[in-house]
């Protein structure tokens, strides 16, 4: 009789650790989306709406048109974010790189920019990915002061190399992407 | 009665354009208010589009992760501090991968601390540089920078276009470019240690 009643309660036991983990997991994630990603949620949105509503849009168009439908435009957009004083600018929270995403997302829906240069393009507008957050990101890892004091520069030098590499990759990773179907 | 209400009733009643100063300014009003219109309505898809997939994906996956433990991962931090060729692609395409998936940004460069100091900036380089890539399949990584990759999915939703596809490249392609620059990274660092310990 004992070790029925060990078998139910253990039992009882698993099965509420599972419902609470997956309880606790849904509490995390309503928590996350209302936090971060509800509110970029309304300010991506404004953004859309002021430039499809307005001259904005013509403007942006023309500016991205030539540069993002092209590997030598998007080699060049992928430099400059990756030049070692820049990055660290345009790295935090990655709000350039998800404005300028959006800004691309709105030309490639128009047709503006073709579908095929979505996967470079990724790359080519985020080069600078973490190069704001390496003295933490490294403390993290807790790394030395004079680990800290080196790898600052490595990674940020490191970019102007892999930076635009990662578009030439992915433009060469992009062959066959969403052409079938013109 | 809302807005959408009110320009709805007002296109059914035909008068004469407004003129005049009066005129200007209700042109303008119009203009004003339809900036917003267009972003409520955008707001509106993207709630309703992605957003219900979005919580019942990282609930699952964020439950994933707590019935696995995070802490089970520690071995594969200590096997990629080992030296030699072959843990190359652990240290910068696995156990990046992995720290990601289940620290997610930011603690998944806490996994740093099992490498020696000369690893730690190139580990930390392949691992930021894999919070976007792996946005596509797992958004739990990184939700509160989706739209760098959702900006641009958005674009290719609209023509009609499944996302699979871009998704499993982006992911492909972020794993040869973080294994890339954790080697050159790492060179760069040992160059610039090297050079700094015959400085001292």
């Amino acid at each position: 009789m004992d070790g029925l009643t060990n078998l139910i309660v253990k039992i009882g036991r698993s099965v509420g650790g599972v419902v609470g983990t997956l309880y606790q997991a849904g509490r995390d994630t309503v928590d996350t989306v209302i936090r971060n990603v509800i509110p970029f949620m309304a300010f991506i949105s404004f953004i859309i709406g002021l430039i499809l509503t307005t001259g904005i849009g013509d403007w942006i168009a023309k500016a991205l048109k030539g540069s993002a439908s092209s590997l030598g435009g998007l080699l060049l957009i992928s430099i400059i974010c990756a030049i070692p004083i820049l990055s660290p600018l345009l790295g935090p929270g990655a709000v350039i790189a998800q404005i300028v995403g959006t800004l691309l997302g709105v030309e490639i829906g128009k047709g503006n920019i073709p579908a095929q240069y979505s996967l470079p393009a990724l790359f080519a507008i985020n080069p600078q990915v973490g190069c704001d957050f390496i003295p933490v990101g490294l403390a993290l890892g807790e790394a030395e002061p004079e680990t800290v004091e080196i790898g600052v520069p490595a990674v940020l030098f490191s970019r102007l190399i892999t930076g635009p590499l990662a578009v030439v990759i992915a433009y060469f990773a992009s062959f066959g992407l969403y052409t079938a179907s013109k | 009665m809302t807005v959408s209400g009110l320009v709805a009733l007002a296109a059914g009643v035909t008068v004469d354009k407004p003129t005049g100063f009066l005129g200007a300014l209700a042109t303008a009003a119009e203009d004003f208010i339809k900036v917003f219109n267009k972003g409520g309505s955008v707001l509106l898809s993207l709630m309703g589009g992605i957003l219900p997939t979005l919580i019942v994906l990282l609930t699952a996956v964020n439950a994933l992760v707590r019935l696995i433990g995070a802490e089970k991962i520690e071995n594969l931090g200590k096997a990629a501090a080992r030296p030699g060729i072959q843990w190359y692609p652990v240290r910068y395409i696995v156990l990046p991968f992995v720290s990601v998936f289940m620290l997610t940004n930011p603690m998944a460069y806490t996994m740093g601390r099992f490498l020696p100091e000369r690893l730690k900036p190139a580990f930390y380089d392949s691992a930021v540089s894999f919070v976007h890539p792996i946005l596509g399949i797992f958004p739990h990584a990184n939700p509160g920078e989706l739209f760098v990759y959702v900006g641009i999915a958005t674009g290719i939703q609209q023509l009609g276009y499944g996302l699979g596809d871009l998704a499993v490249r982006y992911l492909l392609v972020g794993l040869v470019v973080i294994f890339i620059r954790g080697i050159v990274t790492e060179a760069i660092t040992a160059k610039m240690m090297s050079r700094a310990e015959k400085a001292a």
